[in-house]
């Protein structure tokens, strides 16, 4: 048998960096290396790199973070309501979308008519582009020739002015939400109901417990894995889903509907707010990462050795 | 069964078709308007129908953006995308689930960090890399962000450490080197992964809006969400709802038709991605 030459060993030490290399390269390009940009231009005013000739970015330290925590600041003032807002919207989605999407689940979970139907209805709105949905609904909640408006004109009321009414805008964006996120949940309580045992059920009937005593003593305690999870995945969402805005509204009147990664997106060619979209983006990672953490700690340990 | 338990099941009939009705009612109303004449808004008359069934609106709506080289722009995106991240993903996951090295886990922790530090949150960094690269306005400035993809390495590492080792031992006995090995072992008894991964990528690079929108600026490579912010934009100042139905129509309908094929697997592919 031959003896592996110098040059092949060296070619299969280096097999799997080579393999990995592509990979690892883009995620340090787009992921791991912006982020460290943004920590870094975040102390910078009013920016770094991209300044007009002969004027040098100033480190400003954490300035930027403190103006935008000033509600008297030009740009404070619009970061507080919007973030404001993105934790409104963030809670609602979840209180409402989450159970919605376990009904959905409980409903369609068992062999029955129509049930392609049933899913295709409650399914379809997740895959629609969210800038699709929201033209959708721009139509819906259209003031004057709107369906909304059609529907409550016809039982006599003088209807509502859903996108321009600073206190119904953002309600108007968590109702889209809410009907494009409800099926996605769904799945996953689908998931998690079908690994739920016959069994258990049987063996409580024959004790005489109702479906809704079964609902509470067995179906909720043992989806409570699942529930956790949906719950991290849809506040993870919620803070990412903005393209919405750009049909409905757009975040306004006066940001009383805006979020935070569309104002980010609103200023991101403004150079003198350089400084600020980056520090705003700071503050968006560190709740994506409190949440995406938590999901780690919570599953990945199981998942990973299975 | 007993009479309560009877009565659960016709609320549950009920339910059912009450909330399948209102999710369906912005679907069927996108297409009702879409055919309906534009001066014979909803609020006048009858709700479902106008005087007559027209196609005017597509008419109109194809003279606001050139819906076919849109298409073509999402198809090459999409697909350009998809066959890049095919072969990262299936090279690194090979590596991660069968090869050993030294560093093994602290690099799959770094491919990782993408799922913790999602490309959507870092829009203002990667819009400033691609200018930097000089790659605004190209089509690569729209794919390159997303050709390495954590997901679908985990995805498929845990599908390839499925595949029984001893098939990839009898192939090298037969001769077969690394390449024919990963495609002819691994890549075939992973299939329903693969099919799995593509959905979601599909799915979810068809629908991007705010990368395209900020990266490009020539209509010769924007996607369709773009060419749809056009007309929602152009909608605004005369309220045309019945171009801007047509329009959006003729976006969703490709991932509608794709769903009503592929449904259950779209259902199955969703369920494993939670964090795309």
């Amino acid at each position: 048998m031959r003896t592996p030459s110098p040059r092949k060993s060296l070619i299969s030490y280096l097999q799997p960096y080579l393999l990995i290399a592509p990979t690892l390269l883009l995620v340090l390009m787009f992921n791991v290396a912006p982020a460290f940009r943004t920590v870094n231009d975040s102390l910078y005013k009013p920016a770094r790199g991209l300044n007009a000739a002969g004027k040098p970015p100033e480190f400003v330290g954490l300035q930027n973070f403190q103006d935008l925590f000033d509600d008297s600041h030009y740009m404070g003032m619009r970061f507080l309501r919007t973030f404001r807002n993105t934790i409104i919207f963030a809670l609602a989605t979840v209180s409402l979308g989450v159970p919605l999407g376990l009904l959905l689940a409980l409903l369609l979970n068992h062999q029955q008519p129509l049930l392609g139907l049933w899913r295709f209805a409650v399914f379809y709105p997740s895959l629609l582009p969210l800038i699709g949905a929201a033209s959708i609904w721009s139509f819906i909640f259209s003031d004057s020739i709107g369906l909304a408006n059609a529907v409550l004109k016809s039982v006599g009321h003088p209807g509502l002015n859903w996108l321009g009414d600073r206190n119904l805008v953002l309600l108007s964006v968590i109702i889209v939400n809410i009907w494009k996120q409800a099926g996605y949940f769904m799945i996953f309580f689908l998931a998690g109901l079908q690994n739920i045992s016959r069994d258990i059920y049987e063996a409580a009937s024959l004790d005489g417990a109702g479906e809704l005593q079964q609902f509470f003593a067995i179906t909720l305690p043992l989806l409570r894995r699942t529930l956790l999870f949906v719950i991290v995945v849809s506040f993870i969402f919620a803070f990412q889903t903005v393209e919405q805005l750009q049909a409905l509204g757009e975040g306004g009147p006066a940001d009383s509907a805006n979020l935070l990664l569309y104002l980010i997106f609103q200023n991101i060619s403004e150079r003198r707010n350089w400084g600020y979209v980056n520090a705003m983006t700071i503050v968006l990672i560190g709740v994506v990462l409190t949440f995406t953490i938590s999901n780690f700690l919570l599953f990945e340990r199981d998942e990973s050795d299975a | 069964m007993s009479s309560s338990s009877g009565l659960l099941q016709r609320a549950a009939l009920a339910a059912r078709l009450v909330i399948a009705t209102i999710f369906l009612i912005p679907l069927v109303f996108t297409l009702l308007v879409s055919l309906r004449p534009e001066n014979e808004p909803v609020t006048n008359g009858n709700i479902f129908f106008g005087s007559e069934v027209t196609l005017e609106n597509y008419e109109r709506a194809s003279m606001v953006a050139p819906w076919s080289l849109h298409y073509i722009n999402s198809i090459v995106f999409v697909g350009g995308t998809l066959a890049v991240q095919l072969a990262t993903v299936t090279c690194a996951a090979y590596a991660f689930a069968r090869m050993r090295f030294r560093g093994r886990n602290a690099l799959l922790m770094i491919i990782l960090l993408q799922l913790m530090i999602p490309s959507g949150v870092l829009l203002v960094q990667n819009f400033r890399m691609i200018n930097i690269l000089g790659l605004f306005d190209t089509r690569l400035a729209l794919m390159l962000p997303y050709w390495g993809s954590a997901f679908g390495v985990l995805l498929l590492r845990q599908t390839f450490r499925e595949v029984p080792i001893e098939l990839e031992e009898a192939a090298r006995i037969d001769g077969a080197n690394l390449a024919q090995v990963i495609r002819h072992v691994y890549v075939s008894n992973a299939i329903p992964a693969y099919l799995a991964f593509a959905l979601v990528s599909v799915s979810s690079h068809w629908n991007e809006f705010l990368w395209p929108f900020i990266i490009t600026r020539s209509a010769e490579i924007r996607p369709l969400t773009v060419g749809l912010n056009k007309l929602i934009k152009t909608t605004d100042q005369g309220a045309f709802y019945g171009q801007l139905m047509a329009g959006t129509l003729i976006v969703i309908a490709p991932l509608v038709i794709l769903f009503l094929v592929f449904q259950r697997q779209f259902v199955e592919s969703f369920a494993r991605s939670g964090i795309r």
